[in-house]
């Protein structure tokens, strides 16, 4: 599903220049389960845009689904990410004005679904979420688990092909963090090929592969004797 | 920081812009409101006006009868200081000679010697007490000294006026200051002028501009209520119960008088007003601005003041700093300002008529309050930024937790409603202002006003010629016919007695009129309506008739037009008929109705050959330069020591809105200040707004959302600001448009097609402004946006 060449991203400022990503060589396969680990400014945040379209590498090829897509326009980029790929922030990134089923629709809105398709699609990924009784309210008068319950209901209501999720549970206390963890497996289970970015060994051990990355290279690559 | 530094630019331009123009019209406003106050008897000095109502008819004359002003001063002595009165023969010239120097004159008035005492008028030579007693002396301004005499003394120097008298120099006086309703270049004892060898000593001839200065203490009101038992004395039994006479105070001539005769234009409190409303309002709008930006920038300083505050700034400090930096903005803004004053002086001089100086701010006492204005807008305008931005938690913004502050964006969003709903209600007073304007121009005044010239012949020897010069003008084949009158068609009128039938023959009714000549009815292409125009066939029509429009027929209540012919309609001495009637037109401006009038071939009057006051040429369409040539070379022939000068009539009534013409150009260019500034404004709030929804456009991006998704949703939010000024703007916009039009008699109707264009012009704007502000978010990586986030 996911192919990187010597991937390479190097961000510049009018004094600066930080090698974030050098020459990186990744495989992901369809329904994998795979967690990027590494110190902080090792690049994993880097490589996750980068995977998610959310960013162009200075360097080196990137296929998606079989497709060459590094240096395509921000607009091929957005037409891939809308229809193959949700995201899980760490600090959620909701929209602090918009409700909770409003977040959730907002896919939905920009692969052009009916407001009759929207609204049944929305229903049934909060019934999911276990968070229907809270469509009606605004994030900031939800819990942290809450909130991250329905930034994973954002992610999934377009069935995407990839969810990757950034620090899912850094935000979250361990009993929140393993909820949220737990949707995640069980999106995975259902086909869904997830990469997640975290420093926490705990969740980690929830993937199938481990990469490990230091300051911007891949150091580490250990399959996981999955036994949950 | 360059983001910092445009914003701080835009802040200082836009100050700057607004501070220019608020000075500029203030100097304007400064120098229309200062008419006639240098005088220091100014607050005691008042004009006697002369009101003639025949039932809803007649005039209301800035001018008085010449023995008003002495008789009045014999009766009340002890509330009149003196009285001084001013002639000038209906601004006719004199020509005047000294040596072999001609000049000809049109600034001169006969006046009376009690002027020094009434009026400031600084003497350079000579004695204010004696300068105008005797007959034939005048006292002339150092400029007309310098035309005249160059470098000689010009005192006791003679002049000769017009061959028939001499005037000796007896007074050098300053040159008067422009902002006095009445400037001259020379003045010249009233005891020069003399018919039939004394004073004019009728009651209805009331050519004399009368002043009176009260004693000390004396309130108006003391001398008013005495006014009607003057009249009862001394005015003719034949009109006296149809006159009064009123005060009018000295400072309220320039902006609030438009009476008949004027001596010369006025100008227009009204005007004054409108002028200071955008002058307050270009000024309100560029603070307005200065605080929306100021606090757009914040969340751009919000990590400058957690640290300050981290580091043991206390909030008065911080306060203190950004009130220190608002005034310095301002101080730059106000300097700024002043330098393009001084660069646009020179064009807006030009283009108002004026000769304003900004030597008024270059008073210390004037400058200071400029400055102090400018010092206080500063701290004003920056008090609402400072208690914002220093109110900031230091925790939370060093934490990376933006400002949320709902009601601060809410007093924004209100401060940008309020100058939209200023550009929208000017753009919409602006156009009709224009349209009003065009439609004057096109409207039928019900003469024909093209392809017609008038000369000017007062006290012309060409008028004991006039049979012979007219008869020569129609020998070219490029005129098409020739007449005269009294006024300028359309223009102006006098008003005469009359003794309509229906009414005591023993009391006169005073009525507007034009006294014509032969042809002045197939000239102008006035239609008759009932009876005939004054034939040349009928050699008895100009003593047996007179012609009077519908609305006479009207206001004296005859049946129809077809009845009024043949009722008694006597001049004077004469013992006339109404011959014909016509259709009304336009005697004057539109902003009146056109009033009862009559057209007199009053030929006892033009039994003095300096009455005429105009000959009028009509020629052929597209042969103006053709036949006022041909008409100068006839000229030349019979007045070779007159220069030939002439107007075109259609000029000539374009002239009665110039006043509306230059505020219009005004309000034009001040409404497209506004709608920048407060387009600078609207950028403003677009690029808070944009910053404070970066993170949320990122997110949406994310999620797939086009750079037309997201233009719109800053459109959105923007727009609903213009559609709430719009809904506030529109009905007073009407109520303002409505009250102008209310001062034409002819007038364009409210159309809302107005209304709808300038809505959507200041949606444009937004439009614009909001999708500019998204499409440059866009273009940074979404992964940028929420990695900083």
């Amino acid at each position: 599903m996911i192919k990187t060449e010597n991937l390479t991203k190097i961000f510049r400022t009018d004094e600066v220049e930080t090698i974030a990503l050098s020459h990186i060589n990744l495989e992901i396969q369809k329904g994998e389960f795979v967690a990027i680990m590494g110190p902080s400014g090792c690049g994993k945040s880097t490589l996750l845009n980068i995977l998610g379209l959310l960013d162009n590498p200075s360097d080196g090829k990137y296929f998606f689904l079989g497709e060459e897509v590094a240096g395509s326009s921000e607009r091929q980029r957005a037409r891939l990410r809308k229809e193959n790929i949700g995201f899980i922030f760490q600090n959620f990134n909701l929209i602090d004005e918009l409700t909770v089923s409003e977040n959730v629709e907002l896919p939905l809105i920009y692969l052009n679904y009916s407001a009759k398709e929207r609204k049944a699609k929305v229903e049934e990924v909060l019934e999911q979420m276990q968070i229907t009784h809270r469509k009606k309210h605004f994030p900031l008068q939800l819990s942290g688990g809450q909130q991250q319950r329905v930034a994973v209901a954002r992610a999934v209501v377009a069935n995407p092909r990839l969810i990757l999720a950034d620090e899912p549970t850094g935000n979250l206390d361990s009993s929140h963090g393993e909820e949220v963890m737990n949707l995640i497996e069980g999106l995975n289970k259902n086909g869904t090929t997830v990469i997640i970015v975290t420093h926490n060994q705990r969740d980690a051990e929830y993937s199938q592969r481990i990469i490990r990355l230091f300051d911007g290279q891949i150091i580490t690559e250990n399959i996981r004797e999955y036994n949950r | 920081m360059a983001n910092r530094r445009l914003y701080t630019l835009v802040n200082i331009l836009g100050l700057a812009i607004g501070l220019t123009s608020f000075i500029l019209i203030s100097l304007y406003i400064i120098d229309e409101v200062s008419f006639d106050k240098h005088n220091q008897n100014a607050d005691r000095i008042y004009r006697i006006v002369n009101k003639y109502d025949f039932q809803g008819v007649g005039e209301e004359s800035s001018s008085s009868p010449a023995p008003l002003a002495f008789h009045l001063l014999k009766e009340y002595p002890d509330k009149i200081e003196t009285v001084v009165r001013f002639f000038n023969n209906w601004t006719s010239p004199y020509f005047m000679t000294y040596n072999d120097k001609k000049f000809k004159e049109y600034r001169y008035f006969f006046t009376d010697s009690t002027v020094f005492r009434v009026f400031d008028i600084p003497f350079i030579r000579g004695n204010p007490e004696e300068a105008l007693n005797p007959p034939g002396s005048v006292v002339i301004t150092e400029s007309t000294a310098k035309r005249y005499f160059g470098q000689e003394d010009p005192m006791g120097k003679v002049l000769k006026v017009e061959d028939a008298f001499s005037l000796t120099v007896t007074g050098i006086i300053r040159d008067p200051i422009p902002q006095s309703h009445l400037t001259y270049d020379m003045l010249i004892s009233m005891s020069s002028l003399r018919w039939g060898g004394k004073e004019p000593q009728t009651w209805v001839w009331n050519p004399f501009w009368t002043y009176v200065l009260l004693k000390e203490d004396v309130k108006p009101g003391e001398l008013s209520e005495q006014l009607p038992r003057f009249v009862q004395k001394y005015f003719y039994d034949a009109e006296k119960e149809n006159i009064s006479l009123y005060l009018q105070p000295l400072t309220d001539i320039h902006l609030r008088s438009d009476l008949d005769y004027e001596i010369e234009g006025n100008g227009n409190i009204a005007y004054i007003r409108i002028l200071g409303a955008i002058a307050a309002f270009l000024l309100i709008i560029a603070f307005i601005n200065y605080v929306n930006l100021s606090t757009a920038m914040a969340a751009k300083r919000s990590k400058e003041i957690g640290i300050r505050k981290v580091f043991g700034s206390y909030r008065k400090q911080l306060i203190l700093q950004f009130i220190t930096e608002s005034v310095v903005i301002s101080i730059i803004g106000l300097v700024i300002a002043l330098a393009m004053v001084e660069i646009l002086l020179p064009y807006f001089n030009d283009f108002t008529g004026k000769n304003v100086t900004s030597n008024y701010f270059l008073d210390p006492n004037k400058m200071s309050m400029l400055l102090v204005i400018t010092v206080f807008t500063g701290i004003i305008a920056g008090i609402y930024p400072a208690l914002y931005l220093s109110s900031f938690h230091p925790a939370r913004i060093l934490k990376g937790i933006p400002d949320r502050n709902r009601t601060g964006l809410n007093a924004r969003k209100i401060l940008v409603i309020v100058q939209f709903t200023i550009s929208v209600a000017l753009i919409i007073g602006t156009i009709f202002m224009y349209r009003q304007l065009a439609y004057i121009n096109r409207t039928d005044l019900g003469f024909r006003k093209k392809d017609i010239a008038y000369i000017p012949v007062v006290y012309n020897p060409i008028n004991r010629h006039f049979d012979a010069f007219k008869a020569r003008l129609l020998s070219s084949p490029d005129i098409v016919s020739v007449t005269s009158s009294d006024y300028i068609i359309g223009k102006d009128y006098n008003t005469h007695e009359f003794r309509p039938e229906g009414f005591p023959p023993d009391q006169w009714q005073f009525f507007p009129a034009l006294i014509i000549d032969d042809d002045f009815i197939e000239t102008f292409d006035i239609k008759v309506v009932a009876g005939r125009a004054y034939s040349m066939d009928n050699p008895r029509d100009a003593e047996d008739g007179v012609m009077i429009n519908e609305a006479m027929v009207k206001h004296l209540n005859w049946k129809s037009n077809e009845e009024a012919l043949g009722k008694n309609f006597r001049t004077y001495l004469g013992r006339e008929k109404v011959m014909g009637v016509f259709r009304d037109f336009y005697a004057s401006s539109l902003h009146s109705a056109p009033t009862p009038l009559v057209l007199s071939m009053d030929k006892k009057a033009y039994a003095s050959p300096d009455y005429r006051k105009y000959i009028v040429v009509r020629y052929q369409p597209g042969r103006q330069h053709e036949a006022l040539s041909y008409t100068e070379k006839a000229w030349n022939e019979f007045v070779p020591d007159r220069p030939f000068e002439f107007v075109i009539l259609e000029q000539e009534l374009k002239g009665l809105y110039h006043e509306e013409v230059v505020m219009n150009k005004l309000s034009a260019i001040f409404t497209i200040l506004v709608i920048f500034i407060a387009g600078l404004g609207l950028y403003g709030m677009a690029s808070y707004l944009a910053d404070q929804r970066t993170r949320e456009m990122g997110l949406r991006r994310v999620m797939g959302a086009s750079r037309f998704h997201i233009a719109g949703l800053l459109m959105k939010e923007l727009n609903y600001l213009i559609l709430a000024a719009i809904v506030i703007a529109l009905p007073l916009a009407w109520l303002l448009v409505h009250n102008w039009l209310d001062n034409f008699a002819v007038r364009i109707p409210i159309d809302w097609m107005v209304f709808a264009m300038a809505g959507l012009f200041a949606l444009l704007i937004s439009t614009v402004v909001s999708t500019y502000k998204a499409l440059s978010a866009y273009r940074v990586n979404p992964a940028e946006i929420l990695r900083h986030e």
